[in-house]
Formats: structure tokens, C-alpha cells, sequence
């Protein structure tokens, strides 16, 4: 464990400090002992009280040195911690954005929340605990020992034999627990989890009439989960008991073996003192990294999360194709954009999500791409916009080849209004001008009026500066679909990218917004991916989709004329009416 | 409702194991400072040169003992903890349950804010460590401070007085003032913390935006900034907890010190037997471990309140105080056997001039106006209704009227001439089923939670409900069939193949009434046609109450009602409204372009 922690910045002068600190610990510690058994032997020999003040003197500075060494170890290493978490915060959160949404949604955005949040204090205590226990264990038992050996060669050896039976019996315990835990898992995690799918379908129950004969349920079922805990526990208990039982007897054994020579006079107290003392320290190491070996594993463990996170985008990010360097960005009335051959594939051995398409947009258009879900709509949205990197074939930007659309000077061509745009707790005013930060306040305004939340504006207590989103007041979905399309328009960028922007929304409100929606089309290359038939009539282009691939393009009229997959889409929707 | 009522009853149910337990970690402490204590007398006797062996003896044998018990009695001691505490879990559990259940309907509206739910088991898992890491390692300290200076003062009154000081600085004063220093951080950090995990939580489910807008940069900076606040403050903490470890340290070094003059001056006077000497200063060291935890127990107080106040809160609005919301699940029920099997059978739903308004004080949809206002149905058996209207039009507190969840505030609602609310938890189940928008599907296999429907249920019936639903093919290619287990909240499952088993299930239930709360929501449209044609077709003779946003399948209702604003704007069947009203025409065109 650890062999990776060399790569983190400033770890060598930090490893050195707490090097020194740990020796400077562990003379303390030796002082301590010596001085302590020092006064204590002379007043046993009958030494006076007043004669002892320069040896209690001594104890106590080496005791007090003891203490702020191991503050300064502590200080030391948590200073380290907070560093190295903030930069792998930092470094992971960058990336995430790299990343875009398709990968947050599949690795679902509680995780990541939950691993930058706890993850991160997980891994700053494992940095803070873990350092100086390293260094601590490797340091202090040595030096102790050599100090032990010198004064009573017998204690050592009692000691040496322990040390190793203690880390065999640890680690033995340690894996049959884990064994143990492994095959438990399945059972574990069900019953554990049983409670809260309980509350989580409570409504269901109550339904069903069964809320209440529920309560037995849950009581046998914690109950299973009591005994299946107890079972784990009695073994996982048992690696911290061994470490204690052997640490006991040992230090047992030493006051024995010093006992027997001290009567016959083979030894003094002084030595026998000071080794008794001493031998729980040099056992003390190894009991520190055994109490915090969960939290440690913990840490590391969420290290790791982070850093296959890390990787995971610069492997992305390697994919890159090289952009040239005269590429006009710019998407204007004459510009075209050229798919050929493209294609997506999530997994080696699976179905292609998108499969060799080929699709030429020009200029102002309006772009309908319809099909089934599952079809490849919202895949050939998503690579349109910038999303999602293709895995096959080639595109070409104003007669540029690109390898992919995900450049930002693209981007930024680009508003994107998914099917839930979402709603950032702030004001209605900063929502709005999300994309445009330094927008004047009557320009949002005005791109309020014309998405249609003129009303909602004049009706809300404090207008636009209104707090929305998490924690402030509700907006229904059509509300939100026109906080988005505002947000487009204040940010006047040439293309707007749409993933099924009406299809949860209720007939009526579907129906107004598309009222407010289709004259602000006007002028602007539109790419509308839904299934909502509806829209078709009022796109210049429609891109029938099926299993990935484009089937049909043409428009409303002559794709109707033609008979094929886009009718037959027309016909089964209407089919209902028999 | 007091506040520790969530903490103190248990230790009554308990008290046997409690007792125990303390025993136990009283037992631990005092074999290890009797280990150290016997090791000292043990080598300091030996060093008089006894000429007898036996004399040391009985000391062999007890730094024997005392080292092997002291590892057995913790073992045996965190065993007895882990049980305790997890016989109480147990009963937690069950007691947030029964709060909960009487209001299960309503809490989905009742408290918005995210998974409610989910926050309350983790509150209860949270308040398991007030037993382990506060309450019982602060009494252990307690017994054994009173322990041993009690057998201190046998021997020096003035002198026991002086270390119950040192040790009163260790129990007491550290962690009062350490409460009090890091009361208010503790609670900054935390809510700052809180604030940092909605700030990224917005970030990440809004990640699509930031992209797009080119601006991460700017949230990063902005959110480092956060962070390096929250930071700067648990640097203070972390700071804090080092200096408290250092000044119970040195309070300890001091009580060594103290130690030594005292047995030295003992001895010198001839009081003590020069070999008590290292027993009683050694014995300083292993004794402080009991009382140096004692700040940090104590410092976890404020981390309990918020669990604490989250629960009281619950149980402030449960089962008394819901009854004054119009919620109708307590009213007893006056209703006979006969009546709810008659109901059983056949059902008619009478609304006259039902009204309904949430209390001023709830924020739910209208602001004090009318939820329903005015509306009159009625549903003879079989009848197939359905309601559409926009979001906050009332359709879905009419329904919770129709399943007596809410009590009209004017006006009635009757089944077979008996208000709905007569009917209660045992009796409406038997009448009315639910098909929502997201039902739960319990983590347990298909039959499972297709027999949650009718517990009773032969297998030939499920299998029957499961081939009804047309989940038959699905079944078939399943692992284990119906014993395949569903995975937590069924993700094994597509969400039209979850809507199937939730339907096998309702079908099971075999209700006269079945009431579809916009089950297709989310659905893509060739799934959602699918499903309502099975729901249509296994549910012939049933009456339909059908909760929906747009007008697929109109043609085949009995009645349209239209909703707006707790209103009943138009009513009619399909063919009626197309020709009486040009709003609903131009509504239906739209959901079908092509005709």
C-alpha cells in the first residue's frame, strides 16, 4: 500500500521532515523511559525526594519533547494532506468538465458529487494517517528494540519473536474477515438496504395495503441483518484481538522474564525498569496502523476513484484529433458542415450507437432528426454538439477536416436546450444570462419577453432577480424549457442544439411553447432531436433514423409521398384511434 | 415531544445489556492499568532479592491474567457494543416506520426537499455512534475516575484531591471549552460543507451548460474559492483538536510528576512499601487512555443535534398534528365488512361539488386558492375517465380525494354512498389499486413483488397476473424466471418492463377501480402505446381513472374531463369534444399531424 504516493508534488521534503521528527520521537520516547526509570529506581533505592528534581526535570522535557514532536509529525502531514487533496480536486474537476455530460451521466452525478466531497477527505486522511504511521513503524520499533537489546538482551528477544506473530496472525485474521465479508456481500447489501427501500416504497405498500403488516417485515430483516453483522464483526474483531492479546503477553512475558533474574540478582531495577517501560512503545506503532487500517484503506481507496477519473480524460483527451489551424469556426448562412462515415460505439463487441453516417448541413436551416428511442437521435445530437466524440469516420467544418466537433471555438457556436435544461439555484436574471455573463439587465429582459416569461417576470415578488433552482421557487417544465430558450437568445449564438425539448411536457404548454419557439428559429441553423411528430411539419430538413443509422432525409411533404420509414412512423402514432 | 426521546428510552429496553457492556469497558481499562500496575510491583519486588520465589508469585500470575483479559474482555466487550447497538437500530427502524406509514401518501408533497427518505435511515444510522463513540466511552471514564480516586483517598485524602483536579481537567474542562470552541465551527464547516455539495451537485447535473457556456473555468475558480473557506475552518478545528491532544498530555505528564513525589514522599515517611513505587506511577499511563477520549465524545454532540431535529421534525407533524390537515387516514373507520366486500365487487365514485385547499401554511400548489374547486363526477362501475389538464391543475389532489388520502374541505366523496374516507388503510386497498408514475419495485425477486399485490396468491395466479401484464416473453428469457431477483429499484428492468410488473401486481390486487397516475411519463412513445394497450385490455370491466398530460387513446373513453385551475373546464367524450370545442381540436391535431 502507498507505492503510488511518490508521484504526489513535494512528498520527498515532507517524508524528510517527518523522518527527522519521528527520530527526534523516538529519543524522546527513550529519554522519557530512562529518566522516568531513573527517578523511580533511585527512590526505591532510597534516594531523597529533593535530590530527584533534575531527573523529574529531564523526564519531562523529554515527555514534553515527545508530545510536540509528534503535534509537529500531525501538523506536518496534514498540511501535506490539505495540499496534495486540493490539487487532486482541482485536477479532477478540470477534467470532469473535459469529460462533458455523457460521462457524468453514466458514472450518475451522486457519485462523483459524493467522491469529490468525501472522497477527498477520505484521501487527506489517509495522506494525514498514513505518512507518519509509515514512518513511525519503520523508525520507532527499531530504535527501540536496539535500545532494549543493550539493556536486557532476554526482553529483546521476547520481543523480536512477537513482533513477526503479530503481523502474520494480522494479516491472516485480516484475510479470512475479508473472505468472510466477500461471501456475506450479496446478503449483506440487501439487508442493509432493505430499510430504505422500505420508506422509498412506502406509498407503494400503503397502495397495496400492506403498510403495516410491513412493520414485521422490517423487524425480522433487521433482525437478519443484526445476526449477519455480529457474525462479520465476531471475525473482524478478531485481527485487532490478536494484535492486542499478543501485545499483552508480551509485555506480560517481559515483566516475567525480568522478574526471575532481578531475584537472583542478575540484573538491576534500572534496566529492568526502563525495558518494562519501554515495551509498549514498541508495540504502540503497530496498534496505531491496525486501528486506522479501515480509514486508511477508505482513503486510498477514493484516491484511486479520483485518479481513474483523471485518466480517464486525458486517455480522451489523447483521442484528440490535431485541429488546423485555419478552421473558420463561424457558422454563417454559407457555412457547411459535412458528416461522413461517422460513427459510435460505446463497447468493443456492441451494437454501434451511431453507424456510418453521412449528413451534410448548410447554412440557416432547420434540422429535424426523428426516430424510435434507441435509434441514434440523441447520439447524433450529442456529436453535433460538440458532447461526444465519434469513433469512426470523418468531418469536415467550412471544407476543414476535423476529428471531432468537441473544440470549444465550436461550442461556442452552440446553445444546447436538453430535454430538462437545467435550473442553477441563483437568480432568474443569472440563469438567464448564463452563457453571457456580462449581459445588461435590460437585454435580459428583453430576452425574457420574447421566450415567453414575460408573464412569470411580472407576477414573481422580486422579477428577475427572483432566487430559482435548488432551495428557490419552483418552476413547472415549461417554465424551465423557456428559461432555456432565453438563455439561447441572449447568448445569440448561431446554432441551437435541441434533445426532445417538449416530449414531458403536458399537450397545452407543449403547444405554447412551440409558438414562442418557432419564430425564434428564424436565422439560425436548428438541429431538433425528438420523437414528437409534430415538430416535422415545421423543419426544412427531417432525418428519419432507425438503429443508428440515417434511413431517410427529405422533407415533411416528400418524405410522406415516398411512403417509407418516416410514414410508417406517421402511420403507428396513429394507430390508437381503433 | 422531548428531545432525547430518540436517545434515552432505548437505554431502558436495554438496560441489562447496557450494564453490561459499561462492565465490560470498565473491566478492559483496569486490566490494562492492572498489568502495568502488577508489572511494576512485580520487578520492583523482585529487585529486593526475595528469598523466597513464591513471594512473586501470585504477581507472575496476575501480569498473566491481567494481559490475556484485557485482550479477551475488549473483544468480548465491542461484541456486546455492536449487538446493543444494533437491537436498538432495529427498533429505530421500526419506529420511524410507523411515523412515517400513517402520512405515506402524502409525504411525497409534504417535505420536497430531495431524498427525505434516504436522509432519515442515514439520520438513524447516524444516531447509533451517540451509544458507541460519546455516551459509553464519557461513562467508562466516569466510573473509573470515581473508581480510582476513591481507592486514592484510602490512602492520602489531600493527594487524591489533587489528582481528581487533573483528571477534572481531562473529563471536564478539555471538553467543555472544546464544545465550546468548535460548537459554532463545527456547525460553519458543516453547513458550509452542505452548501459546497448542492453548489457541485447544481455543477454536475448542469454539466451540458457549463460546456456549452465555455465557462468552467469560472465555476472552478469560484468553487476552489468555497472550498477554501470550508478548508481554512476545518484548519482550525484539526489545529485545535492537536492543542487539546497536547494539553491532555502534559496534564497527564504532570499527574506522573505528581505521582512520583507523592510515593516518594510516602515512602520516605515510612506510609508506603518502597515497591509500590513504580506500580503506582506506571499505573498513570494506561488509566489516562480511559479519560482522553472523553473531549472528542463530547465534541460529536452537535453532529447528533441536526439528525436529532431532522427526526423530531417528522415526528412533529406525524399522526396527531396531521389529523388538523384534513388528512383522513385516522378518522376511525365506520364502516362494516359487508360494505367493503360489497365495494370489492362493484364500485360507484360520486364527487358533488368536492372542493379541496391545502392549509395556508403548506406550499403546495395554489396560494391558499382552491386545489379542487367545485367538481362533480360520477363513475358508475367500469366507467373509463379520463383527466388532463397542466401540471397544478388539481388532478392530482382530486385523486388523492378519490383514495380518501385528503378529506374534502367542502362538498363529498362517496363510494357505493359511503365516504371515501370511511373506507381507511385496510379497506380502500380492496377497492381502489394505484398505477403511478414510478412505483417501487422492491429488492427481492418478480414474484415477490407481483405477490405484494395479494399475499395469499397461488403461483399459478401470479404467473397468470405476469402473463396478463404480457410480461411472459420477458420472464422467459430471465435467469430464474420469476425468482429472478429485480435489483435494487429494478434496474435490471427498462422502465416500460418495471410498469409491467407494477401492473401484474395491481392486476393481482384485482380491484374494482384501478386509478392510473401518468404511468407512461418518461416513456418513449411506441413503449408508452404498448403498455396502455395491455393496461386497456387486462382491465376490461374495470373502472379507469386515467391521469394524463396529452390525449392519446382519448377515443377510447367512456368521458374527457379537461382541468384547469381546480376546475372542470370541458367534460365529454372524445367525439363530443372534438365537435363542441375548437381548444380541444386544435389540441388533438397537434398530437396527431398527420390526419
Amino acid at each position: 500500500m502507498g507505492r503510488g504516493l511518490m508521484k504526489y508534488k513535494g512528498i520527498i521534503p515532507v517524508m524528510g521532515i517527518l523522518a527527522g521528527l519521528t527520530l527526534i520521537q523516538t529519543i524522546a520516547i527513550l529519554m522519557q523511559a530512562k529518566w522516568l526509570a531513573e527517578v523511580i529506581s533511585a527512590l526505591f533505592a532510597g534516594g531523597k525526594l529533593q535530590e530527584q528534581a533534575g531527573g523529574v526535570g529531564l523526564f519531562l522535557l523529554a515527555f514534553g519533547l515527545r508530545q510536540c514532536s509528534g503535534l509537529l509529525m500531525q501538523r506536518t502531514a496534514a498540511r501535506f494532506a490539505e495540499r496534495t487533496g486540493l490539487s487532486l480536486r482541482k485536477q479532477m474537476l478540470s477534467r470532469l468538465f473535459e469529460l462533458g455530460p455523457r460521462y457524468a451521466g453514466k458514472e450518475g452525478t451522486g457519485n462523483l458529487v459524493t467522491l469529490v466531497l468525501e472522497g477527498v477527505t477520505k484521501f487527506r486522511t489517509y495522506l494525514e494517517l498514513f505518512l507518519p504511521r509509515m514512518l513511525a513503524t519503520g523508525i520507532t520499533p527499531a530504535l527501540v528494540w536496539i535500545y532494549v537489546f543493550m539493556l536486557n538482551k532476554n526482553s529483546a528477544v521476547i520481543l523480536l519473536l512477537t513482533f513477526p506473530i503479530i503481523i502474520v496472525f494480522m494479516i491472516l485474521i485480516g484475510m479470512t474477515a475479508q473472505r468472510h465479508t466477500l461471501r456475506q456481500l450479496k446478503t449483506y447489501k440487501q439487508l442493509s438496504n432493505h430499510f430504505v427501500d422500505s420508506l422509498r416504497g412506502l406509498e407503494t405498500l400503503k397502495f397495496l395495503g400492506r403498510s403495516k403488516q410491513h412493520i414485521l417485515s422490517i423487524e425480522k430483516v433487521s433482525d437478519s441483518y443484526r445476526s449477519a453483522t455480529m457474525k462479520t464483526l465476531r471475525v473482524a474483531f478478531l485481527s485487532s484481538f490478536a494484535l492486542d492479546f499478543f501485545t499483552m503477553l508480551s509485555v506480560a512475558s517481559v515483566a516475567v522474564s525480568l522478574g526471575l533474574p532481578l531475584i537472583e540478582g542478575d540484573i538491576e531495577l534500572l534496566p529492568a525498569l526502563t525495558v518494562l517501560i519501554l515495551a509498549p512503545e514498541f508495540f504502540l506503532p503497530v496498534r496505531m496502523v491496525g486501528a486506522d487500517y479501515h480509514a486508511t484503506l477508505d482513503g486510498k481507496e477514493a484516491g484511486e476513484s479520483m485518479e481513474k477519473i483523471i485518466s480517464a480524460a486525458e486517455e480522451e483527451a489523447a483521442k484528440t484529433a490535431p485541429i488546423p489551424g485555419n478552421v473558420s469556426w463561424t457558422w454563417t448562412e454559407q457555412s457547411t458542415l459535412q458528416l461522413r462515415g461517422v460513427g459510435v460505439q460505446y463497447e468493443q463487441e456492441g451494437r454501434a450507437s451511431l453507424d456510418a453516417v453521412d449528413l451534410t448541413l448548410k447554412g440557416l436551416t432547420k434540422v429535424g432528426i426523428i426516430g424510435e428511442s434507441g435509434a441514434g437521435k440523441s447520439t447524433l445530437a450529442d456529436v453535433l454538439g460538440g458532447f461526444l466524440r465519434p469513433t469512426a469516420g470523418s468531418i469536415e467544418l467550412n471544407g476543414s477536416p476535423l476529428g471531432d466537433l468537441s473544440a470549444a471555438p465550436w461550442r461556442e457556436q452552440i446553445t444546447y436546450i436538453p430535454q430538462k435544461p437545467y435550473i442553477f439555484s441563483g437568480s432568474l436574471a443569472d440563469n438567464i444570462r448564463f452563457n453571457k455573463p456580462a449581459a445588461s439587465l435590460d437585454d435580459v429582459r428583453r430576452a425574457a419577453e420574447a421566450a415567453g416569461l414575460g408573464g412569470l417576470v411580472s407576477g414573481l415578488p422580486n422579477g428577475l432577480d427572483e432566487m430559482i433552482g435548488g432551495g428557490g421557487r419552483p418552476l413547472s417544465g415549461g417554465q424551465e424549457q423557456r428559461v432555456a430558450l432565453a438563455r439561447a437568445l441572449l447568448s445569440d449564438r448561431p446554432i441551437i442544439v435541441l434533445d426532445e425539448p417538449t416530449a414531458h411536457l403536458d399537450i397545452e404548454t407543449e403547444y405554447e411553447l412551440k409558438e414562442t419557439m418557432l419564430p425564434l428559429f428564424e436565422g439560425k441553423l436548428v438541429i431538433m432531436a425528438t420523437h414528437r411528430l409534430h415538430w416535422m411539419k415545421n423543419m426544412d430538413v427531417i432525418v428519419v433514423m432507425d438503429q443508428g443509422q440515417i434511413v431517410e432525409i427529405g422533407t415533411h411533404e416528400e418524405l410522406i409521398l415516398a411512403r417509407g420509414a418516416y410514414y410508417a412512423l406517421a402511420s403507428w402514432q396513429k394507430e390508437d384511434g381503433r | 415531544m422531548r428531545r432525547d426521546s430518540w436517545i434515552a428510552p432505548y437505554f431502558k429496553i436495554y438496560t441489562g445489556r447496557f450494564v453490561l457492556y459499561l462492565i465490560l469497558g470498565v473491566l478492559t481499562l483496569l486490566a490494562a492499568s492492572m498489568l502495568m500496575f502488577t508489572s511494576g510491583f512485580l520487578i520492583s519486588k523482585s529487585a529486593t532479592l526475595p528469598y523466597n520465589i513464591l513471594l512473586v508469585y501470585v504477581p507472575i500470575v496476575g501480569v498473566r491474567t491481567f494481559g490475556i483479559g484485557r485482550s479477551v474482555i475488549h473483544y468480548v466487550e465491542r461484541l456486546v457494543g455492536h449487538d446493543t447497538v444494533l437491537r436498538i437500530l432495529s427498533k429505530m427502524r421500526v419506529r420511524l416506520y410507523r411515523m412515517l406509514e400513517p402520512q405515506a401518501l402524502l409525504i411525497r408533497s409534504r417535505y420536497r426537499t430531495g431524498d427525505i427518505l434516504g436522509a432519515l435511515a442515514d439520520d438513524i444510522e447516524q444516531l447509533q455512534n451517540v451509544y458507541i463513540r460519546t455516551v459509553f466511552p464519557s461513562l467508562v471514564a466516569i466510573v473509573l475516575y470515581g473508581a480510582a480516586i476513591a481507592l486514592l483517598g484510602l490512602f492520602d485524602l489531600p493527594f487524591a484531591l489533587l489528582m481528581a483536579a487533573y483528571i477534572f481537567i481531562l473529563v471536564a474542562v478539555l471538553p467543555y471549552i472544546s464544545l465550546k470552541l468548535t460548537r459554532s465551527l463545527d456547525k460553519a464547516v458543516k453547513e458550509e460543507r452542505n452548501g459546497l455539495y448542492s453548489k457541485l451537485t447544481d455543477a454536475v447535473m448542469g454539466i451540458g451548460d457549463w460546456v456549452i457556456s465555455g465557462r468552467p473555468a469560472d465555476f472552478l475558480s469560484e468553487y476552489e474559492q468555497d472550498e477554501a473557506a470550508v478548508t481554512r475552518k476545518e484548519r482550525k478545528l484539526k489545529a485545535w483538536g492537536r492543542a487539546r491532544a497536547l494539553i491532555g498530555q502534559m496534564v497527564i505528564g504532570l499527574a506522573v510528576i505528581s505521582m512520583i513525589y507523592w510515593t516518594g514522599g510516602e515512602v520516605a515517611a515510612g506510609e508506603l512499601d518502597r515497591v509500590m513505587i513504580a506500580a503506582f506511577v506506571l499505573v498513570v499511563f494506561p488509566l489516562s487512555d480511559a479519560f482522553l477520549p472523553v473531549s472528542e465524545a463530547v465534541q460529536r454532540l452537535p453532529e447528533y443535534q441536526m439528525s436529532l431535529a431532522r427526526l423530531e421534525r417528522i415526528s412533529g407533524s406525524s399522526p396527531d398534528g396531521a389529523a388538523s390537515e384534513g388528512e383522513a387516514a385516522s378518522i376511525p373507520a365506520g364502516i362494516s365488512e359487508e360494505e367493503i366486500r360489497s365495494a370489492s365487487q362493484s364500485a360507484r365514485l360520486r364527487l358533488t361539488e368536492v372542493r379541496f385547499a391545502y392549509d395556508a401554511g403548506m406550499e403546495l400548489e395554489g396560494d391558499g386558492a382552491y386545489s379542487v374547486d367545485g367538481v362533480s363526477l360520477d363513475i358508475s362501475q367500469g366507467k373509463r375517465v379520463m383527466i388532463i389538464g397542466r401540471s397544478g391543475a388539481g388532478k392530482s389532489t382530486l385523486l388523492k380525494l378519490i383514495q380518501g388520502a385528503l378529506a374534502p374541505s367542502g362538498g363529498e366523496v362517496t363510494i357505493n354512498g359511503i365516504p371515501a374516507a370511511a373506507y381507511g388503510d385496510a379497506g380502500m386497498p380492496k377497492v381502489i389499486s394505484v398505477l403511478n408514475q414510478s412505483p417501487h419495485l422492491f429488492d427481492t425477486t418478480v414474484a415477490n413483488n407481483i405477490r405484494l399485490g395479494r399475499n395469499d396468491a397461488e403461483m399459478a395466479e401470479i404467473t397468470h397476473a405476469a402473463e396478463q401484464a404480457q410480461l411472459a416473453e420477458l420472464i422467459a428469457g430471465l435467469p430464474q424466471g420469476l425468482d429472478t431477483p429485480m435489483r435494487e429499484t429494478g434496474q435490471r428492468f427498462s422502465g416500460g418492463e418495471r410498469q409491467r410488473v407494477a401492473l401484474a401486481r395491481v392486476l393481482l390486487q384485482n380491484t374494482p377501480v384501478l386509478v392510473l397516475d401518468e404511468p407512461t411519463v418518461g416513456l418513449d412513445p411506441r413503449t408508452e402505446r404498448e403498455l396502455l394497450s395491455t393496461i386497456f385490455e387486462a382491465t376490461a370491466g374495470k373502472t379507469l381513472v386515467w391521469v394524463t398530460h396529452h390525449l392519446a387513446f382519448a377515443e377510447q373513453m367512456d368521458e374527457v374531463i379537461f382541468m384547469e385551475h381546480g376546475k372542470i373546464l370541458m367534460r365529454g367524450t372524445h367525439t363530443q369534444l372534438m365537435a363542441r370545442e375548437p381548444r380541444y381540436r386544435n389540441l388533438y391535431h397537434l398530437d396527431r399531424p398527420l390526419d
